[in-house]
């Protein structure tokens, strides 16, 4: 479903995306590996960037509260299972708060002011439902995301977890019943020792159990791997081989058909997350379409290399890349049709103010001042793109050495911190996942 | 002048690939590298980790040409192996595989250069004459790659020899992604070449051993140091 830019000029840089519909925000997906009983945990978590232990949390107590939880869970359900067909293969969700203490916070109200509306309903238990949350809150504030910081920061957020969940606990029982301090805290060791018991005594299978839970949720994990697998080798590379058998007299064609091949087979073995979110742009994503279409029309080979593409670029400057990446296509197309060299390299590098691009060739050359003004070819299609644009075009070429394009488009500098660290999460090659 | 030789072993486990590799470096012209002329000698070969540490244990040769991935490890474990057995013999990675992991992995093991298998006949030859010489082989992509690496912003206190690249070597490393080879980039920056492959055996000295984030993370991630 991959709307392929027309020959002439790319009039937005939408013409580029692989998929015009990855530009909309679409309803979370239901992944099998992060799925414990119906994924809806697991989707909600990573549309929201938060750990999925949080949100099955937060669905534990309200599921207490009155069995409300149960029906949002259902209702959930029924709303991502149902969409999930028609949702795109790549979709990557935007975080929607920059910091991760911002979005706890948030999912933390969320709860809270459900179980306010809950608090009427009926079937809610007051005295199991609040300590209960207390507890879970506690034990999610000092648990979660504790892998990450060292030292002084992991011990202020276990200190604040036993305090939120003890505190919270002992508040609730003295202020609602009238029990006294003493009382409140003899109940809640009471608590705690049974809880101890029941663990202890549990624990084995429980262990036993999650691991089994898990076996069979990697096995499946695997198996559908396998499938996605085998279905893409039948699809793509076995349709090419036996093109590739009929057309083995025409050297040209096949070898046009070997490369486009290569080239796809190698993307989706060494790059699987080589695609682009919505609302961002990402420079290789934008050139590896254009490679990739140059050498089908015109039976060269394009080598590309990118550098410094670990950040999305704002799409304030939408136009500015697809100037950019139209004038890059263009110098491939003059490179492919008239210099007679096999091989085009091309090598784009982002750097902190502007995108650099690098076409070259080493084919034959031109005199560039032998090109009649009347000629609109060169002049206006690469330098004057840029130009408008808001870029620079150079043009080194001499008679029997080559040509080599060189665009500089301005940008603006990376975004703060936040979304640099949020964004990164592929890097080139791998990492440089290139 | 008569061509010195360079005896070369070749590990790969498609023999339809060593048979090729065979063809275009032994019939490829002799190369001329500054004042000599040499030519290639494929003295043996080998399919897997074993028998490639065995084969170059015995045959003792001066450039090994290994694919990175192999049945029973990889390049890596290759050149591990025959360090372990004290024998010295430069290795030149050839693969089909752009991953960056691969290519890390091989140049930090201790080979002396990457290229990809849509190399052509005299590029692959005179790459294995400069190995031997003792030059550093960059694909553009490994310049790309490199670029990449020592352009992200530091986390740990550096060390200026080996973390950061200086701004001729950057320059260097530009045009080696750009395509350019290294006799066109001595006239373009107008040095000598042998600059040119000090600056480019320079970098391969600092990827080898720098201890920048990406390098010893990807390290500790295979537990390997």
């Amino acid at each position: 479903m991959t709307r392929r830019p027309g020959r002439e000029s790319i009039r937005s840089v939408f013409d580029v995306l692989p998929d015009p519909s990855a530009r909309r925000w679409q309803l979370p997906r239901i992944s099998a590996e992060d799925r414990w009983v119906g994924g809806v945990a697991g989707a909600t978590a990573r549309e929201l960037g938060v750990d999925p232990l949080v949100v099955r949390a937060s669905f534990v107590i309200l599921a207490l509260a009155g069995g409300w939880g149960l029906l949002l869970y259902a209702a959930a359900w029924l709303i991502l299972a149902i969409a999930q067909p028609r949702q795109v293969a790549r979709y990557l969700p935007q975080p929607k708060a920059a910091s991760p203490f911002h979005r706890y916070v948030a999912v933390a109200m969320v709860v809270l002011g459900l179980l306010m509306v809950f608090r009427n309903a009926t079937f809610f238990v007051a005295d199991i439902v609040w300590p209960i949350a207390f507890v879970i809150s506690g034990f999610l504030i000092a648990w979660t995301r504790h892998r990450d910081a060292d030292g002084v920061a992991a011990v202020v957020r276990i200190l604040a977890g036993v305090v939120v969940g003890v505190g919270g606990m002992i508040a609730f029982l003295t202020l609602s019943s009238g029990t006294g301090f003493a009382d409140a805290f003899l109940v809640l060791l009471i608590g705690v020792a049974v809880i101890l018991g029941i663990a202890l005594v549990a624990a084995p299978s429980l262990v036993r159990i999650g691991r089994e839970l898990d076996d069979e949720r990697q096995s499946r994990v695997r198996a559908d791997e396998r499938a996605r697998v085998a279905a893409h080798l039948h699809d793509s590379v076995l349709q090419t081989l036996t093109l590739i058998q009929h057309h083995a007299d025409d050297p040209a064609r096949t070898a046009q058909l070997a490369r486009h091949q290569e080239r796809a087979l190698r993307s989706w073995l060494y790059r699987p997350d080589a695609a682009t979110g919505f609302g961002t742009l990402r420079l290789r994503g934008a050139l590896e379409e254009v490679t990739a279409d140059v050498e089908d029309e015109h039976a060269v080979s394009v080598k590309m290399v990118v550098v410094g593409d670990a950040t999305e670029i704002a799409v304030a400057s939408a136009d500015r890349l697809a100037a950019l990446i139209g004038a890059a296509r263009e110098a491939m197309v003059n490179a492919a049709r008239h210099s007679g060299a096999p091989r085009i390299d091309v090598f784009a590098e982002r750097l902190d103010d502007r995108i650099e691009v690098f076409v070259r060739d080493t084919g034959v050359g031109f005199d560039p001042s032998a090109v009649g003004s009347d000629r609109r070819g060169v002049r206006e299609s690469i330098e004057g793109r840029m130009r408008r644009a808001g870029g620079t075009a150079e043009i080194r070429t001499r008679r029997g050495a080559g040509t080599e394009v060189v665009l500089t488009m301005p940008i603006p500098p990376r975004a703060d911190d936040a979304n640099h660290t949020a964004a990164s999460g592929t890097t080139a090659e791998t990492p440089v996942s290139r | 002048m008569t061509a010195d030789v360079v005896r070369v072993v070749l590990v790969d486990d498609h023999g339809i690939v060593r048979h090729g590799v065979r063809a275009a470096v032994s019939g490829a012209d002799p190369i001329r590298l500054g004042a000599r002329e040499w030519r290639i000698d494929v003295i043996d070969e080998a399919e897997d980790v074993a028998e490639a540490i065995e084969v170059i244990v015995r045959s003792r040769p001066d450039v090994v040409v290994c694919d990175v991935h192999l049945p029973g490890g990889n390049a890596a474990a290759v050149i591990r192996g025959v360090i372990a057995r004290g024998v010295t013999a430069k290795f030149l990675a050839l693969s089909v595989s752009d991953a960056a992991d691969d290519v890390i992995e091989v140049i930090r093991a201790g080979a002396r250069g990457y290229v990809t298998k849509s190399i052509d006949g005299p590029e692959l030859a005179d790459a294995i004459v400069r190995v031997h010489a003792g030059d550093a082989v960059f694909s553009p992509l490994l310049a790309g790659f490199v670029l990449d690496t020592f352009s992200a912003d530091l986390d740990a206190p550096i060390d200026p020899e080996l973390d950061r690249l200086t701004a001729r070597e950057q320059e260097v490393m530009r045009h080696l992604a750009r395509g350019y080879t290294y006799k066109e980039i001595a006239r373009q920056l107008t040095i000598s070449v042998k600059t040119v492959e000090t600056h480019a055996s320079a970098v391969l000295r600092k990827l080898q051993l720098s201890n920048r984030g990406e390098l010893t993370r990807w390290a500790a991630d295979r537990r390997i140091v």
